[in-house]
């Protein structure tokens, strides 16, 4: 009867140490998972990414452009392809399994290696201040816009004269405004970062006519007026098609003609008048007065 | 009587209505794509200031651009992206919803608000660049299972250049802080 009554109270200490042994174990939390990221990384780079905890699970890597799910084992580390984090930007690792754990981590562009450059405008006059105007976007190579203050050099070349400036870029920009130059022609605009340049083609034009100079002889009809060959204040001939307004004021009142300039003169036909003032302008530029009594004076 | 029949016709617009934004933003699947607020300080651009058109513009523009973006992202689809993204912004998104498309994992924003700064305007209007400090609840889904859904700040830099009548995100980056 004793030894029955021992063995049953054995079972029960037996049970009840095990039962108490269960619940303290239940009680203790299991390692709590958790992740390790880079602080910072460089677009196109390697990275790895810790795990810790007990069991498995599954970690996400949430970025620009990634939408990555790979099953894990934690503790293990998660290696991470150069490609899969070329877009520079905010990344966020996401651990489910073993408590689940979220942490983020910045990609950041990597070194400049090509130029967005817009140049305008692509037809200017020559010798005019800040014509020019141009704006560069630095970029890498995976298409990140490069925000640290990349020196960008801007130049506007024809010929033998050449301008430039450089401006440090400010969040991926830099822009710059540029003389035209002083000859007519197709002018080199270039903008450069390091290595990278790339290059846009200004037509640079006459200006406006340094002077509006013309003679006036009789007609059959009436009176021809014609201008010297027209240039700017360069000496560059004044495109055909500019237009010359001549204006003939008499007796009967006032006429004007417009002329099409044509291999740098202007030429138009007046109607007769025995006196008449005639003068000639082109856009802002007066030029010569004539008094017309049949012959000029 | 015919106060009746006005009050039908009434209620019976608005049903109309509702079910034509209904059907036009939803499909069963989808929450409904709601428009992002956007504010502009276009006060300290330069070198060209804005004009309050230009700035009427962008607002509605970049709102616009999120709308698409985000019924993209939620119907893993590229066509809503148009012509309102373009460039190496377009092909940001073009590369995610590949990606979205391969995982099965995809990403939506709730709530959004977008305070935007504009900080560089070009002297012949051609390019604008804007700095975004953006307020959204940011899910990330995994088939149907929300995987994860935080409050976030973020903050872009953004450039954009204009068409005829409007204006299109060509540059899109998210950086840590301005």
């Amino acid at each position: 009867m004793n030894s029955k009554i021992g063995t049953y109270w054995q079972t029960i200490r037996r049970t009840g140490v095990r039962v108490a042994c269960g619940a303290l174990f239940a009680s203790l939390p299991l390692l709590a998972a958790d992740l390790t990221v880079p602080r910072q990384a460089t677009a196109n780079s390697a990275i790895t990414i810790g795990t810790a905890g007990e069991g498995s699970g599954e970690l996400y890597l949430i970025g620009p452009t990634a939408r990555i799910k790979r099953n894990v084992r934690l503790g293990d580390s998660v290696q991470l392809k150069p490609e899969e984090i070329q877009a520079a930007g905010l990344y966020t690792v996401i651990l489910r399994g073993g408590g689940g754990a979220a942490k983020s981590f910045w990609v950041a562009p990597a070194a400049p290696q090509a130029i967005n450059f817009l140049a305008q405008p692509s037809r200017v006059a020559a010798s005019t201040p800040d014509a020019i105007s141009g704006t560069v976007f630095v970029m890498d190579r995976y298409h990140n816009l490069v925000l640290s203050a990349v020196p960008v050099k801007f130049e506007l070349a024809l010929q033998d004269a050449a301008s430039e400036r450089t401006v440090n870029a400010r969040e991926g920009v830099a822009w710059a405004r540029m003389d035209s130059g002083h000859h007519a022609g197709n002018a080199q605009f270039t903008a450069s970062v390091d290595d990278s340049s790339v290059k846009r083609i200004i037509q640079q034009v006459a200006a406006e006519p340094c002077n509006v100079n013309f003679h006036a002889h009789p007609a059959p009809a009436g009176i021809v007026v014609e201008t010297d060959l027209l240039r700017d204040c360069a000496g560059n001939a004044i495109p055909d098609g500019t237009i010359v307004t001549f204006t003939d004021i008499d007796a009967h009142g006032k006429s004007t003609v417009d002329a099409v300039v044509k291999r740098g003169i202007a030429r138009a036909e007046l109607p007769a008048a025995p006196a008449a003032v005639i003068s000639a302008a082109s856009g802002i530029v007066s030029g010569n007065e004539l008094h017309w009594n049949g012959d000029a004076r | 009587m015919n106060n009746i029949f006005l009050r039908l016709r009434r209620g019976t617009g608005i049903l109309l209505a509702t079910l034509l934004v209904t059907s036009t933003f939803c499909r069963p699947a989808d929450l409904p794509v709601i428009a992002p607020r956007v504010q502009l300080d276009a006060e300290n651009a330069g070198p060209r200031e804005i004009e309050e058109q230009t700035e009427k513009a962008i607002v509605r523009d970049y709102g616009a651009a999120w709308t698409a973006l985000n019924q993209a992202l939620e119907r893993n689809q590229p066509e809503p992206l148009g012509d309102l993204w373009v460039g190496t912004a377009k092909q940001l998104f073009l590369d995610a919803l590949q990606q979205q498309e391969q995982s099965g994992i995809r990403i939506r924003y709730l709530g959004q608000q977008h305070q935007l700064q504009a900080v560089f305007y070009s002297q012949e209007g051609s390019a604008l660049e804007l700095q975004d400090t953006a307020q959204v609840e940011r899910q990330v889904l995994d088939g149907e299972t929300v995987v994860n859904s935080e409050s976030l700040t973020l903050h872009y830099l953004v450039v954009m250049t204009p068409t005829t009548d409007h204006w299109q995100v060509r540059i899109f980056q998210s950086v840590a802080d301005f």
